[in-house]
């Protein structure tokens, strides 16, 4: 999911959760409704789609997923690309680890609801921040995002949509999320690797090209690592 | 759709997911020493939303018979929207009405 633009100022103590989550839930709301919508209008039930939410509660693999289960792909290939999608987030609790709160449920909990944005927020927090509020902001955001799916399923259960290309939607957000990886990049070698590998994968298996294509970018990334595709800007990547 | 698939399906992303948002508080230590996973951190989130772009662009153009064109304009459309505004919810809902329209008028 995009991160929220709002949250990189400092942030005084005083200021209340919800001012906190505020630009979080100006995004999740509409971006949460989308989901819930389209996940209905795709087949899923409105209780589905509010449990995608609770349980998953990873935008981007939310949205992936949607195509995936309308064609029936296997458990084993969405869990693979849910983890080559959601890999980030590994490196978001490394910068946090000091400060996270230590009960078991707290420290848990915020663990499981570490998005983008709401890390995006934590990050911003002075260090002696209580741990409890720390948990409460990340639940209201994921309380955001819930009431967002909900409400686009409701919509979604009711409308049938006459339009064509509707669901756009999904690409228009890959291309916003693009773009911000873009802007963050230390190489434009993913990008390219990207576009050959589902290049190779489409011609080599057009039914599973995004499966194999994430998996040749594994590949090629682990491969760029060890040096074998060697270039100046990998090893300016590697410092 | 079948309920007990989408169950299963959504316990195993969300066991996934929670993994990995998890792992940094069970072995920060390894993390923080693999070189690997660092490189991994940078190279495939860039990697992963270009081939989703690029999938769910060209999955959309075999569903009509006008060439990948409308996908081609909107994208480029939502991506400069994207790059000048910083604005995801902006440049979301007008490229998907651009491409609404290029797709209903014709």
């Amino acid at each position: 999911m995009p991160s929220s633009q709002n949250t990189s100022q400092a942030t005084p103590a005083s200021l209340s959760l919800f001012s906190l989550t505020a630009p979080v839930a100006m995004g999740y709301i509409p971006l949460g409704m989308v989901f819930g919508f389209l996940f209905v209008q795709a087949g899923a039930s409105w209780l589905m789609a509010l449990l995608a939410s609770i349980v998953v509660y990873a935008g981007a693999a939310q949205y992936m997923m949607i195509p995936m289960v309308a064609a029936g792909l296997p458990i084993s290939t969405i869990a693979l690309a849910t983890l080559l999608i959601n890999m980030r987030h590994i490196f978001y609790g490394l910068s946090l680890l000091d400060s996270f709160p230590r009960g078991f449920l707290l420290r848990w909990y915020t663990a499981f609801a570490l998005t983008d944005e709401t890390y995006s927020v934590l990050t911003t927090l002075p260090k002696d921040t209580p741990p409890r509020r720390m948990a409460l902001l990340a639940l209201l955001n994921q309380c955001w995002w819930v009431l967002g799916t909900l409400l686009g399923a409701l919509i979604g259960s009711q409308a049938q949509v006459p339009l064509d290309g509707l669901d756009f939607v999904l690409c228009a957000l890959f291309a916003v999320l693009t773009v911000e990886q873009w802007r963050a990049r230390s190489s434009p070698l993913p990008l390219w690797t990207a576009v050959i590998a589902y290049a190779l994968a489409s011609a080599l298996a057009p039914d599973h090209a995004l499966a194999l294509a994430i998996l040749l970018s594994l590949i090629a990334g682990v491969a760029a690592h060890k040096g074998v595709l060697g270039s100046k800007a990998l090893k300016k990547e590697k410092r | 759709m079948d309920n007990g698939y989408l169950l299963a399906v959504m316990l195993a992303m969300g066991a996934v997911t929670f993994g990995l948002r998890a792992l940094p508080f069970l072995s920060a230590h390894w993390l923080r020493r693999s070189p690997v996973m660092q490189h991994l951190g940078r190279f495939l989130p860039l990697a992963i939303m270009a081939l989703l772009l690029v999938h769910s662009a060209s999955s959309a153009a075999r569903e009509h018979s006008a060439g990948p064109w409308p996908e081609l304009l909107a994208i480029v459309l939502t991506c400069l929207l994207q790059w000048r505004s910083r604005n995801p919810l902006l440049s979301i809902v007008a490229g998907t009405a651009v491409y609404v329209l290029l797709r209903n008028w014709h």
